[in-house]
């Protein structure tokens, strides 16, 4: 039995040995961060020519404490119909890596991704009310004029129309949420589903 | 072996055999006893030499409850502890490791969902306590409330919870106290023996079947060897009205351990194996503040299905080895032990992600330790002195290819520990004084917000004491008073920590992260120190006529305590978040735990426990979050009298009173923290106190009740079990569990439980 208690010790050792060669200092890999989203910019473009609207929002540092920075206000002219067409950056990418344009991605997963819209009362004709994103506080069950639809015929809402109302008007709000929906995205599903991939509110005007 | 009248005795051999000889002849009157069978009188008219054989009947008495604990080690008699042993422990068979040890007074859980529980000792958790699992410091990814400890429970013959501070000989952290997990001695017998339990639950349809072999090794004797194994599954759980989606979960686990016994030596090699996948509430998942507040508002919880075994994304993927070597050597007073342990802990976490990322973990990391204990203890008549040295070596690496920016860095950590205890008995008191000094070191290096690698070192050092002594009043009563200092270095969550965290709709910053530029400041330019503790325990215990008592009472005043402060609104493209910054504050925890039993006879047994705590930020005087609330529990046992071929039937009722947490901190609904921010009014700019999205639930009550009886069959025996928990259906929900903000806790449970023993 002594043999065997003298392995032992000797299996300790060994042990020991392995904790201090156990130090491991090599760099770690970066990883990729596909899902962050640093820019929304939002491109109007008017119908039958003219030059076309952007406002963009950026957020300097992602999960840190600084807010993102939102410009505008988004100067439409009344009475007219514009397309919007939204697209999403992660700047951790450089440009023309893939990862890049998050819009693409959006676009490729449409069965799982809707933006949902919201606006002041009147600032459009089309779509007429306050947009199709819901609150606690009242069901609002409007439409949007969607573009894009996903492999389902579903709307995805990276590209749609939209017609300004024939007043001007100042100081108005315009909110789009971008709601991920894996499993749950149907001709029902609203925008109190899913989780939010991205929710920005700009300032509108309506100019003569 | 007796025989009446004459005054001669005998004992017999292994056997079982005896001999009387040089007898005259005559009437002799034989009494037969053995300890645990019915004394049998056998009357022999002796005329020759005659060979008398007997079958003892066992015998059939009821035990009040013997807790049989080996004294030297793991509680000292001057300590302040609770024990879950023997019969206790068996009726919790099938319970999760932090759900048994809420039996223990003083002990809750900080919860999330119904599969993840948490032990908090006297208010504190996580990295305050530290578990022993078989002699070996359980090291997982400790920082996460939701990363309950990855341990089988039907591993365990006994659970301990030292309720002290800086239980000295276990190491740095234990500033709340220790929880030991300990397995029973390997076997010295040869005959092979075992254990099978099968355990079946409503809620949730789960099934839990795990096993036991021992046994020792023929012509090899000392050597004894033990295989167990368990496997768990269950589908998602319902509260009274809903049903729970993706809260199932699945375990499997298995043990192997072979050790060689010898007066004077012996040595043990142990593996473990622990794996499990828990599901998290598909209506917990929330990307935004907006989201949190449309989950909270919904019940049931959004995204509600039927029932399912299915468990999909969120859920936690954990496995969890050890090996472990152990040796002792006794020579005269002297006792050595040794004893090396290897733990891999592999964490994955998966949330729901875009596309393919979905099946990616968004949060992975891969935890070795290396930990080697040394001890020399040298016993004499009244006086134990022990001494020792502690190695740790640990090495933390992120999982490659999560995609996501690591909520902690990959470090080293290298600590050693040395520590001196000395026992003193005398007739009326024990005493126990003790001193340890830790060194600490890290090497760290992770990647900030912009993703950039950055590196960090730290070192600490620190000395902890403790002096504990009981008094015995007299046979009945005794007195134990214990003062232990504690410390902790803050870990690398609490320091480095970056982002949100699974589930949760709030960014979480270290302490070395700037306030203003999030820049990871060095260790030099930011003002923090380690956590300190000092814990005050006394215990009266009194046990006399049919009374037991035991009454508690404690203070735990930890100086630079660690915690999740509000300080912001920060809104980035996903929405607005509150945010929280680990910070440093003093704080109080003082609190009691009573518990008294009656036997109104030798069948009915009633019993009461209360635990009170109440937990305070005395820098900011302010309350601090998902402290347990105070808890009170009755209970009636009825033990039948055995029949001749069903044996110890019972029932037991049980009622508990869960009280509101009126100690909470202030509530701000998510809705004003928006509405603010939309208003460009940062409500936690100027007013740093602690919040909560929801006040504190109302108080519960929640009633059980369990039956049992056993059939012995030859050397076997069956143990039945039917208990029902959460009998009237209530619907409630606890404050210190997460799942609150979503859903109602669990429904009416009833279990089923057969235990085969041979």
């Amino acid at each position: 039995m002594k043999l065997y208690f003298k392995s032992f010790i000797l299996l300790l050792l060994a042990g020991a040995l392995t904790i201090l060669s156990g130090c491991n200092n090599d760099d770690p890999e970066p990883e990729n961060i596909p899902e962050l989203i640093t820019k929304a910019s939002l491109t109007f473009t008017p119908a039958g020519g003219g030059s076309a609207v952007t406002v963009t929002a950026t957020d300097p540092d992602g999960d840190g404490v600084q807010d993102i920075k939102v410009d505008g206000p988004i100067n439409l002219a009344k009475g007219k119909q514009y397309t919007l067409v939204l697209k999403l950056i992660n700047g951790l990418f450089k440009p023309g890596d893939d990862g890049y344009d998050v819009t693409v991605e959006v676009e490729e997963e449409g069965d799982e991704h809707q933006f949902f819209f919201s606006f002041s009362e009147g600032v459009f004709s089309s779509p007429a009310g306050m947009g199709n994103i819901k609150n606690n506080v009242s069901s609002i069950t409007g439409s949007i004029n969607y573009l894009d639809e996903d492999v389902n015929g579903l709307p995805i809402g990276i590209s749609t129309s939209w017609t300004t109302a024939d007043a001007a008007t100042t100081a108005k709000s315009f909110r789009v949420i971008l709601k991920h929906q894996p499993g749950i995205k149907s001709s029902t599903s609203s925008s109190l589903d899913g989780e939010s991939d991205l929710d920005i509110t700009f300032v509108l005007n309506v100019t003569d | 072996m007796f025989i009446r009248d004459h005054n001669i005795g005998k004992v017999t051999d292994h056997d079982g055999n005896y001999l009387f000889s040089d007898m005259c002849e005559g009437i002799y009157s034989f009494e037969i006893k053995f300890l645990g069978y019915e004394t049998q009188v056998i009357e022999i008219d002796l005329k020759k030499s005659e060979s008398v054989e007997t079958i003892l009947k066992t015998e059939d008495r009821l035990l009040t409850e013997v807790v049989v604990l080996d004294h030297r080690d793991p509680v000292g008699k001057a300590s302040n502890y609770g024990v879950l042993s023997g019969k206790s422990l068996e009726e919790l068979r099938g319970k999760s490791l932090g759900e048994s040890l809420q039996n223990i007074t003083g002990v809750n859980t900080i919860q999330s969902g119904p599969a993840i529980f948490k032990p908090v000792i006297h208010g504190v958790h996580s990295q305050r306590i530290l578990i022993l699992n078989n002699g070996i410091r359980q090291e997982g990814q400790q920082w996460g409330a939701e990363h309950a400890p990855e341990i089988d429970p039907f591993i365990a013959t006994s659970l301990v919870v030292i309720k002290d501070a800086g239980a000295i000989k276990y190491g740095t952290d234990a500033l709340g106290g220790v929880i030991i997990v300990t397995p029973s001695e390997l076997p010295l017998e040869q005959q092979i023996g075992g254990q099978f339990h099968l355990v079946g639950s409503t809620n949730g349809k789960s099934g839990i079947a795990s096993g036991m072999l021992e046994g020792g090794i023929a012509n090899h004797r000392g050597w004894g060897w033990r295989i167990q194994g368990t496997a768990k599954k269950s589908g998602d759980m319902h509260t009274p009205d809903y049903n729970l989606s993706n809260t199932g979960f699945q375990e499997l686990n298995y043990s192997a351990s072979t050790g060689y016994h010898k007066e004077g030596k012996g040595f043990e090699v142990f593996y473990s194996h622990f794996n499990t996948t828990i599901g998290i509430l598909r209506g917990s998942v929330v990307g935004s503040t907006e989201d949190l507040a449309i989950a909270m508002e919904q019940e049931p919880p959004q995204n509600t299905k039927p029932f399912t075994y299915q468990i999909n994304q969120p859920r936690q993927e954990v496995k969890h080895d050890l090996i472990k070597l152990t040796g002792h050597v006794r020579k005269g007073d002297n006792l050595f032990n040794i004893q090396y342990g290897l733990q891999i802990n592999n964490r994955k976490e998966f949330d729901l992600r875009r596309g393919t990322l979905n099946e990616v973990p968004a949060l992975g990391y891969k935890l070795f330790t290396h930990t080697l204990d040394a001890e020399w203890e040298k016993t004499r008549e009244r006086h134990t002195r022990s001494l020792g040295v502690n190695g740790m070596a640990q090495d933390n690496n992120k999982i490659d290819g999560t995609q996501t920016l690591p909520f902690i860095p990959n470090f080293n950590n290298y600590t050693a520990g040395l520590f001196w205890i000395e026992k003193l008995s005398r007739s009326n008191w024990d005493w126990e004084m003790g001193i340890r000094y830790d060194l600490r070191f890290y090497n760290i290096v992770g990647f900030d917000f912009r993703n950039q690698l950055y590196r960090s070192e730290l070192n600490y050092h620190n000395v902890s004491a403790t002096f504990a002594g009981t008094l015995k009043i007299n046979p009945a009563s005794s007195f134990t008073s214990s003062l232990g200092s504690a410390w902790r270095p803050p870990n690398v969550a609490e320091l480095f920590s970056l982002g949100t965290h699974q589930s949760a709709a709030a960014i979480e910053y270290g302490l070395l992260l700037d306030e203003v530029t999030n820049e990871v400041r060095s260790p030099d330019e930011v003002n923090f120190s380690a956590e300190q503790a000092l814990k005050w325990v006394n215990t009266y215990r009194i046990q006399k006529g049919k009374w037991i008592g035991e009454i508690s009472g404690y203070v735990n005043y930890i100086f630079n305590y660690i915690y999740l402060k509000p300080r912001g609104v920060t809104q980035n493209t996903r929405g607005i978040f509150p945010y929280f910054r680990y910070t440093q504050t003093d704080a109080s925890f003082i609190g009691a735990d009573v518990s008294v039993a009656y036997s109104v006879s030798n069948q009915l047994k009633l019993d009461s426990k209360i635990s009170l705590l109440r937990a305070k930020d005395e820098t900011n005087d302010d309350y601090l979050i998902f402290i347990p609330s105070s808890r009170y529990e009755v209970s009636m046992r009825y033990d039948f009298a055995s029949g001749q071929t069903w044996t110890n039937p019972f029932i037991e009722a049980r009622l508990k009173y869960i009280s509101k947490q009126n100690r909470a901190p202030r509530e701000v609904p998510v809705r004003d923290i928006i509405e603010a921010k939309e208003q460009g009014v940062d409500l936690f700019e100027n007013d740093n106190r602690n919040f909560d999205f929801v006040d504190s639930p109302d108080g519960y009550f929640l009633a059980s009740i369990s039956l049992g009886i056993s059939k012995p069959i030859h050397n076997s025996k069956f143990d039945f079990r039917l208990s029902v928990d959460n009998l009237s259906n209530t619907a409630y929900r606890e404050y210190s569990n997460r799942m609150r903000y979503y859903a109602d806790d669990i429904g009416r449970n009833v279990t089923l439980a057969i235990k085969f023993s041979f």
